[in-house]
């Protein structure tokens, strides 16, 4: 080792502990993206790629009764200019009975035209394609429907008014989304057999959706706003494979949105800090620098000899966040393999390591500038009076700001692909710091000026103003960080308790749909346990305070929409799982007219309150309700909820069917249908056992990732508040030797400490609560889409874990000092 | 010849809004080859007044010519140079780098300068003063003073022209500050070395070509003997 070398060496372990911060900062800044950049990337590339797969299409329109001419016109007229393909599909409950009637079954019917699908393919037994094998008079079945009446290829079967030859097995389907409310066997049918059938004329329920594949991918977009422009909003839908999203696409897009979140945000704060971790390393090599500049070094050295200081940690800190990095990618691919397709695993890109290397030497340079900047300002005459204020200019330190919130600004737009969400975000932390930098400033002030009377807080109070005590930056930065870190904390709670938690192993699995009235006591004795009954009246609202219902504007929202065909039902009481939070009883015994409880749900939709007049059509009969309370579900869960509940005496003689949800042992499952289908072959049966597993167990994994990110982040700030508090250390050691020079005891020294790093905690600690609550409800509304908990114990738990966290860092820092005796110390002072 | 003059120097501090005047017009010439004593009660400004005349510190008025040159309000990295090469401190504190050794400390200096025979120097610098044996020692584990004999070898490696001590001796016992100032009037007359020392010890006073005192801001000169 050069002589140069040895003595950067022995710099660095003088003030080992800022430098041990430091290179764990500088780590944990890559380490987070390093793991999931890549892993994202490929994951939304196999979901994108699923998506258009899961829809077999990359436009799909979907109506439940024809297209309208204009709409149908249009998507001719695109398909003549050879800009679109389009195939129809048709989808049927229907009942399927062998020839001689023995059995029947409720079976899925899809009617395909030869095109179908466009993405994705129809998996057959015999390895033949479905346009091969389904000619007029032919049909391609599930096995499970061969299993249940006992037929096999080659037999016919009734289906609606014709019989048809069962040719083939399937076994996969494309746009068959994750079993998620798929019930009964499929039936493929060609579009030749459609008319034979006979089941449109019949009224049953049809599904009619047309599939768009464009011919070229830039002209998605256009062209389903084009056809929107066709479509009738109350009953035409038009989707693209992008915007569509089930329930666990959903999730996965706000998963891996809030996973880059946490990414950028341990960035930053890790760059926070980066920067005062070197400013207190800086801060202690003061006298150092003094001397150097004493004998005639220049700025540009010393800023050399300090980068060169600064280049070795980060070295070694940015090696070590790569390879942290990618052990944390390895680990997300081996948690989640369950549930990622076979084609995507772990690899060791070197392009990966090489952008973590280049994110980490950015992070380096734009965090280190300015403390490596500041040196210059520092004069020689420090030599005598350690506490001169250093006069330095104002711009590097606006420009460093600047640089900083336009990387994190490119940062943020590169990774959510979406320069919007990149300027919200800046703009959301500018905000923060800036409230951050005002409440800082106006609690100092007003702190300085208060009168108190006890000795140890009055101490406490003035060690805040110590000069050369960074105070001021120490609680803007601790306040920012800490509301960064409080509000991925309560966004990861929120995501949690909306998508984890409405997974519950008891939760029903399945749901039965159109049970008839007088169907109830048979139904009940069928299955053969305690049933609740819904009745279910299917209705439209019309009008709130007799203001029509804005459908357009009703359907543009992301949320449900009250435009939509709502079930209403009737009953008397509050369900175990409701809690009113508007009204005294569910229903007022004063009002005469007919009354509706509300859920709270609704008013997301629409703002109404209690005594306001909802008027309703139910199948062509206007029926008008005053809201007399409003509801709330108590914890988001599967089981069955109504928007609007009325009194028995309203709604019991409208035309109605019943619903209900049971917990069937999965292995009971099959036999329950069967006979069912028997006894009731009008009743819809939902299964949805495979589908609750795989999501329970799926959510869990991804909650617990989620978790640990969120615990990397508040690794993050235990940094930051480790380097803060041990940024004010030299000034207070010397005032802790002072005290027991004195003849302060112990006691004394340790509550004015405390005191005063309490008085830091508490203060930053709950503005940055406040801050959090703000930003992490602005997210989960906007971005999230989900309803927002404030859970109001652990915030509490929030801030005081911070005041506990700080308390014992500042004590630990302190307590070299007040175990060692003044002499020792006051001789060592001199050491310089 | 004039190797250091001072002319009208003024220093102010302003401490919440009021303004503390330290020094007060002081005029002071140093021939090349002097020994220079200031003397002067505590607070009376002996430290201000060293800091500006080794462009230390910017005074608040009045200008400072070393070496022929004007450095009142020159700039920081113009005044390195000048510190490097010109000038040498002598500290009460020692002040030496805690993270280098008693060689590497000596040898900073010259290696700023990128001479060749730096390690050389130090090491017949740190034998004049009889520590050869200490040379790989950190400060941390030097009496003090062995530190102040350290630092006076580091503030002499480039051989400087004109050389500052505050209290040189304040920090030591008798023994030692004896010893440390026998050599370092060894060093001024072995270089030919104009010194500038700050003191209240009548002894070094003593030893001086000249002693001047500073009270109420100004500078009273008298002969010595
Ligand atoms: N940065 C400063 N701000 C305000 N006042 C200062 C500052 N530096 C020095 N002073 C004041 O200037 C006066 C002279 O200080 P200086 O350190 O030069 O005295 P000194 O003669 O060296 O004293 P001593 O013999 O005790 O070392 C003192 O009254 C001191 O309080
Ligand atoms: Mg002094």
């Amino acid at each position: 080792m050069s002589s140069r070398l040895r003595v950067i060496y022995r710099q660095l372990v003088g003030s080992s502990r800022q430098a041990l911060v430091f290179v764990l900062c500088v780590s944990l800044s890559l380490t987070t993206l390093t793991a999931f950049s890549g892993f994202a990337r490929s994951v939304r590339q196999s979901l994108l790629a699923d998506a258009r797969t899961l829809h077999a299409a990359d436009i799909i329109l979907g109506s439940g009764s024809p297209f309208n001419p204009h709409l149908q016109g249009a998507v001719a007229r695109e398909a003549a200019a050879g800009r679109i393909e389009s195939t129809r599909i048709h989808t049927f409950f229907s009942v399927v009975r062998t020839v001689d009637a023995d059995a029947s079954l409720l079976a899925r019917l899809k009617v395909v035209e030869p095109a179908y699908p466009f993405y994705g393919e129809v998996v057959l037994l015999s390895g033949r394609t479905l346009a091969g094998v389904l000619t007029q008079g032919s049909i391609v079945v599930e096995q499970l429907l061969l299993d249940r009446l006992g037929l096999a290829v080659g037999d016919l079967l009734q289906v609606g008014f014709t019989t048809l030859r069962i040719v083939d097995v399937v076994t996969a389907e494309p746009d068959r989304p994750v079993n998620m409310f798929a019930f009964g066997p499929r039936v493929f049918v060609s579009h030749q057999d459609l008319d034979a059938l006979g089941l449109i004329e019949k009224g049953s329920r049809i599904r009619y959706r047309l599939l768009i594949k464009v011919t070229d991918p830039q002209e998605l977009a256009p062209l389903a706003a084009h056809f929107k422009t066709f479509a009738d909003p109350e009953r035409e839908r038009v989707d693209t494979y992008r915007t569509a999203r089930s329930g666990v696409r959903r999730f996965l897009d706000n998963f891996i949105f809030f996973l880059k979140l946490v990414g950028i945000f341990i960035l930053v704060l890790a760059g926070m800090g980066i920067q005062s971790t070197l400013g207190a390393l800086l801060r202690e090599k003061r006298q150092t620098i003094a001397v150097m500049k004493t004998l005639g070094a220049t700025s540009r050295y010393v800023q050399r000899y300090f980068m060169k200081l600064t280049a070795l940690m980060g070295g070694i800190g940015i090696l070590l966040g790569v390879a942290v990095g990618l052990g944390l990618q390895w680990l997300l691919y081996r948690l989640l393999a369950d549930f990622l397709p076979p084609s995507l695993h772990f690899q060791w890109a070197p392009s990966g390591v090489l952008e973590g290397i280049a994110v980490g030497v950015v992070v380096l340079i734009l965090f280190t500038l300015l403390p490596l900047h500041q040196l210059r300002y520092l004069r020689p005459v420090m030599i005598f009076r350690r506490d001169q204020p250093v006069h330095q200019k104002r711009w590097p330190a606006w420009l460093s700001a600047a640089a900083l919130l336009l990387f994190f600004f490119g940062l943020t737009a590169w990774h959510m692909a979406d320069a919007e969400v990149g300027l919200y975000l800046v703009a959301g932390v500018g905000g923060v710091i800036l409230i951050s930098a005002s409440f800082s400033q106006l609690s100092l002030w007003v702190l300085k000026r208060l009168t108190v009377r006890r000795l140890a807080v009055r101490q406490a109070v003035r060690g805040l103003f110590r000069p050369g005590n960074a105070t001021r930056p120490v609680m803007i930065t601790l306040t920012t960080s800490l509301a960064v870190i409080f509000a991925i904390f309560l966004i990861e709670a929120n995501l949690d308790a909306t998508f984890v938690r409405s997974f519950p192993a008891d939760a029903p699995n399945l749901f039965f749909v159109d049970i008839q009235p007088d169907q109830r006591d048979g139904f009940a004795r069928l299955v053969d346990q305690a049933v609740t009954f819904y009745p279910v009246i299917r209705a439209r609202v019309t009008a709130v305070n007799d203001e029509a219902i804005d459908r357009e504007r009703q359907q543009r929202t992301r949320g449900d929409s009250l435009a939509r065909t709502m079930n209403l039902t009737y009953r008397e009481t509050l369900l175990d799982t409701e809690r009113l939070i508007s009204g005294e009883r569910l229903y007022r015994s004063d009002w005469q007219e007919p009354q509706v409880s509300v859920l709270d749900e609704v008013l997301e939709m629409h703002p109404m309150k209690v005594g306001d007049r909802l008027r309703f059509r139910i199948q062509g009969v206007p029926l008008t309700a005053r809201i007399s309370s409003i509801r709330t579900r108590v914890g988001e869960n599967l089981s069955p909820f109504f928007y609007f509940v009325f009194p028995t005496d309203v709604l019991g003689n409208a035309p109605q069917t019943v619903f209900t949800a049971l917990r069937v042992p999965p292995d009971a499952v099959a036999d329950l249908q069967t006979r069912l289908v028997t006894a009731y072959p009008n009743v819809s049966v939902i299964d949805l056992s495979t589908t609750l597993r795989v999501l329970a167990r799926l959510m869990q994994r991804l909650s617990n990732i989620l978790r640990s990110f969120t615990a990397l982040s508040i690794v993050a700030g235990v940094l930051i508040l480790t380097s803060a508090i041990w940024a004010t250390r030299a000034q207070r050691m010397t005032e802790a030797v002072y005290y027991k020079v004195l003849g302060a005891r112990r006691r004394f020294v340790l509550q004015v400490f405390t005191m005063e790093n309490l008085l830091i905690a508490a203060m930053s600690g709950i503005l940055a609560l406040l801050m959090a609550h703000l930003c992490a409800g602005v997210v989960c509304h906007l971005v999230f889409d989900i309803r927002y908990q404030a859970f109001a114990l652990a915030s509490g738990g929030l801030v005081l874990g911070n005041a506990l966290l700080v308390v014992t860092t500042g004590l630990l820092a302190s307590w070299a000092i007040l175990k060692k005796k003044p002499v020792t110390y006051l001789r060592e002072q001199t050491d310089g | 010849m004039t190797l250091l003059r001072a002319q009208d120097l003024t220093k102010t501090y302003t401490v919440d809004h009021q303004i503390i005047k330290v020094l007060d017009g002081v005029s002071l010439t140093v021939a090349t080859g002097e020994f220079v004593v200031i003397t002067g009660s505590s607070g009376s400004g002996k430290t201000t007044l060293l800091t500006l005349l080794s462009g230390l510190d910017h005074p608040t008025a009045g200008e400072i010519w070393i070496d022929g040159r004007e450095i009142s309000s020159a700039s920081e990295d113009a005044l390195a140079p000048l510190r490097n090469r010109t000038i040498g401190f002598v500290f009460q504190s020692f002040h030496l780098v805690p993270a280098m050794t008693a060689l590497e400390n000596i040898m900073f200096p010259a290696e700023l300068l990128k001479r060749r025979d730096a390690e050389e120097r130090a090491r017949a610098l740190l034998a004049t003063v009889g520590l050869s044996a200490r040379a790989d020692n950190l400060p941390s584990q030097l009496s003090g003073g062995e530190k102040q004999r350290v630092a006076l070898c580091r503030a002499m490696i480039n051989q400087p022209k004109l050389l500052f001590a505050d209290e040189p001796t304040g920090n030591l016992d008798s023994k030692n500050g004896q010893l440390v100032l026998d050599q370092l009037l060894a060093m001024k007359a072995a270089h030919a070395v104009t010194l500038v020392l700050v003191t209240h010890n009548p002894e070094i006073a003593a030893a001086a070509d000249r002693v001047v005192t500073l009270s109420d801001g100004r500078l009273r000169h008298q002969a010595a003997d």
